[in-house]
């Protein structure tokens, strides 16, 4: 018998790990902060296993939702130039 | 004290106990062939049948079920509505009619149907003369023709990602928000009422989404407009999320919850503050002289959360074309361009839950309605059940949403910045120390 919360965990400690390393691999500021978010996001779904709903709720509220945009922005802000030059198309 | 008509979970079970019962009578015809042609004695397929119509299943089947009647509830249904209200009350507003497209406007509606003679009085009307309810589907079934065009310099992943995180967050809002005691996806029930220990954190956390996807969406796209337009976006929703959470502090330090339902209970009852007993106003918190400051600061951030005009720097037509969904088209536009109303909506249901007494009502009058739960039992449901209070309380908070929209100039980003972080959040930190003063004191 397949323990669904087992499948749930190695999915979601799986999508964390592959975002976390795309956090300090990706070359752009946003790709870098979307797989920040999305890091976090997870880590929020591994709090709902745990059955802490309270933790997991503020860490998407204060982690998901504000520090990554804050990042973003304290970056992007201090920047001389916010655009440095147009991406390369594919 | 009203009750509610619709039993969500009660009425989607039955549904799927119906569909998963019409599926396995084939199974059970095959297994009565089976034991006529000589097969053992339960039959080969009895196994099969007992999964398909057992309790497991139904109950996944009629979790499915609920999720897609309160989606289609608030996308299909009330979008649909509210874009219908804005168009025709802001016309009203500029002395004009506004959209006028109804039913009659459909020629092949109106060569059949409109033939028949009382029943085709709707579908006879000229076509100037119509309600405008059918601008608001044509407009939807526009955005489905249309192409989806990629910009060709855009991050092509990042601009797919962008309508799906804010699509995604959205919906999220419409799992936790109730529309009456019996009418919601998410919660339990204890002692024969409904509870959801977090509902309102849960909401404040998927409101807290959509900035990043607000932001990914601007810079994605490779366009100035659009960045400049995320970038304001962004600082807007994040500056205005801050009063928006201390006020909810301030209103769960005064009630002392953050479930929704219990909320809503607290606040059917007549107004009682400590020794002061008023029988003829209900107990709303925006009536409470410690939460009208809060009930003040939570209409205008949320307002700024739905980027509604006064706050609609981040699209501002005259100077960004669209704002950071300029260069997306087709029904991609329509996602984050609808979804906007629908955080609009999920805003005003977030007011009426918290500051205007959620879905109490009077009742009138009641008929029974059979509860589809326990087969047999009948349960009395108001002529105007709580659903239609809820609903009324939406629609009445978004036409001022509406009304106040039209009627003001546009706030430039600066002062939308100084007026988020130098007047509404000492505002709220003020609503907080009352409602910490009354709630240690005596009263709450």
């Amino acid at each position: 018998m397949v323990d669904g919360e087992l499948v749930a965990f190695v999915i979601l400690s799986a999508i964390e790990v592959a975002s976390a390393i795309m956090v300090v691999t990706a070359k752009k500021l946003v790709h870098n902060v979307f797989w920040l978010a999305m890091t976090l996001i997870t880590i929020g779904g591994i709090y709902l296993l745990f059955r802490a709903e309270l933790i997991a709720l503020i860490q998407i509220i204060v982690y998901a939702g504000a520090v990554p945009v804050l990042f973003l922005f304290g970056i992007m802000l201090t920047r001389r130039k916010i655009m440095e030059e147009p991406h390369e198309s594919e | 004290m009203s009750g509610h008509l619709i039993d969500l979970y009660g009425w989607s079970g039955a549904l799927a106990s119906f569909v998963l019962w019409l599926l396995s009578l084939p199974f059970e015809l095959l297994n009565w062939i089976a034991l006529q042609t000589g097969a053992q004695k339960p039959g080969p397929l009895v196994g099969f049948i007992d999964w398909l119509a057992g309790p497991d299943l139904t109950a996944l089947v009629a979790l499915i079920v609920a999720i897609t009647i309160v989606l289609l509830w608030a996308t299909a249904f009330h979008l649909l509505i509210i874009m219908w209200i804005e168009r025709k009350m802001y016309s009203r507003l500029q002395d004009r009619r506004g959209i006028m497209i109804g039913l009659g406007s459909v020629e092949i509606l109106r060569n059949t149907i409109g033939r028949i003679p009382i029943l085709g009085a709707p579908f006879r009307r000229p076509s100037h003369l119509g309600t405008g309810f059918l601008q608001t589907v044509a407009d939807g079934v526009k955005l489905f023709q249309k192409e989806v065009i990629t910009p060709e310099k855009a991050d092509k992943w990042m601009f797919h990602t962008a309508p799906v995180i804010i699509a995604a967050s959205t919906l999220l809002l419409f799992v936790a928000i109730p529309w009456s005691d019996g009418f919601w996806l998410m919660g339990s029930i204890e002692n024969g009422r409904p509870v959801n220990p977090l509902g309102i954190l849960f909401i404040l956390a998927a409101f807290s989404i959509a900035p990043l996807g607000i932001l990914i969406a601007g810079w994605a796209s490779n366009n100035k407009y659009t960045l400049i337009g995320g970038m304001r976006a962004a600082a807007q929703l994040m500056s205005y999320e801050i009063p928006m959470l201390l006020c909810i502090i301030a209103l769960v330090v005064f009630a002392g919850t953050l479930d929704p339902f219990e909320l809503v209970r607290k606040q059917t009852a007549p107004f009682s503050l400590g020794p002061v007993q008023i029988s003829f106003l209900p107990n709303w918190y925006v009536f409470n002289p410690f939460l009208w400051i809060a009930f003040v600061v939570v209409f205008v951030t949320v307002i700024a959360e739905a980027e509604r005009i006064p706050f609609d720097i981040p699209e501002a037509e005259a100077e960004l074309v669209e704002g950071w969904t300029t260069e997306y088209s087709g029904m991609r536009f329509g996602i984050v361009f609808g979804f906007k109303w629908l955080r609009a909506l999920a805003g005003a249901a977030l007011i009426s839950i918290l500051f205007l007494g959620g879905w109490s009502g009077p009742v009138f009058a009641t008929f029974m309605v059979p509860n589809m739960a326990a087969a047999g039992q009948m349960y009395p449901v108001p002529i105007l059940p709580q659903e239609f209070w809820f609903t009324l309380r939406i629609y009445l908070i978004f036409v001022v949403f509406v009304w106040i929209g039209w009627s003001v100039p546009r706030v430039r980003i600066d002062q939308i910045l100084n007026i988020g972080w130098k007047r509404l959040v000492p505002l709220s930190l003020l609503s907080i120390l009352l409602a910490a003063l009354a709630r240690g004191a005596w009263w709450s």
